[in-house]
């Protein structure tokens, strides 16, 4: 599969498991287009399309947390700023992601 | 600008948010180092993200410190206030 079909079979995979979990694309293209095409990239060389945002460790299990969409193992947190870390998706409800600010864990008080 | 307010960004190449951290320090002529943490060879890779760790004590970047102070995340109103400049 070519590098661009990859990015929208990501696109095409995404979207159901993040609907399911309260969650679509950014409203905000040049965003999305972009982490998915960081995400593409990553999957051709680091094996897995990895946050974008988030540092690999090299340890799998870490790792896996990091696999998009990495909604689940981050919930209480994304959940809190209605957004995932890198932006890709924001609840469903939202119509401007650029009013939704990055907030570490734990400014929130919780764990990341 | 003294050294206490020396600014480092840690980065990575895809992150959009660590993009604009950069640019938001080079469009108010904020003198800032940076680093792309993910392009450099392993073991200095990992040195450096073991750095931003240690400093901001999560694995999600852009990590940005200013002086003694860490900001994780792309925040330009954090970094103003840090640099006690207008946004």
């Amino acid at each position: 599969m070519g590098h661009e079909a990859r990015v929208q079979a990501l696109r095409e995979f995404f979207t159901p498991l993040v609907v399911a979990m309260g969650f679509k694309f950014t409203p905000d293209r040049e965003i999305a287009d972009f982490l998915l095409e960081q995400e593409a990239v990553l999957e051709e060389t680091k094996g897995a399309p990895y946050c974008p945002c988030q540092g690999r460790t090299r340890l799998r299990e870490a790792d896996m947390k990091i696999v998009c969409p990495c909604i689940p193992y981050h919930r209480a947190h994304f959940d809190a700023m209605r957004r995932c870390w890198c932006g890709l998706f924001v609840h469903t409800d939202v119509t401007d992601p650029d009013s939704l600010p990055q907030i570490p864990a734990a400014e929130l008080g919780l764990e990341e | 600008m003294t050294v206490s307010d020396a600014v480092f960004v840690y980065a990575l190449s895809t992150c959009p948010w660590c993009l604009k951290a950069k640019r938001y320090f080079e469009e108010n002529s904020i003198p800032f180092e940076a680093v792309d943490i993910d392009l450099l060879p392993d073991a200095e890779s990992d040195r450096l993200a073991d750095e931003a760790l240690f400093a901001s004590g999560s694995r999600a970047y852009p990590v940005v410190r200013i002086g003694d102070q860490v900001v994780v995340g792309y925040a330009p109103e954090k970094y103003a206030k840090l640099l006690g400049i207008g946004d």
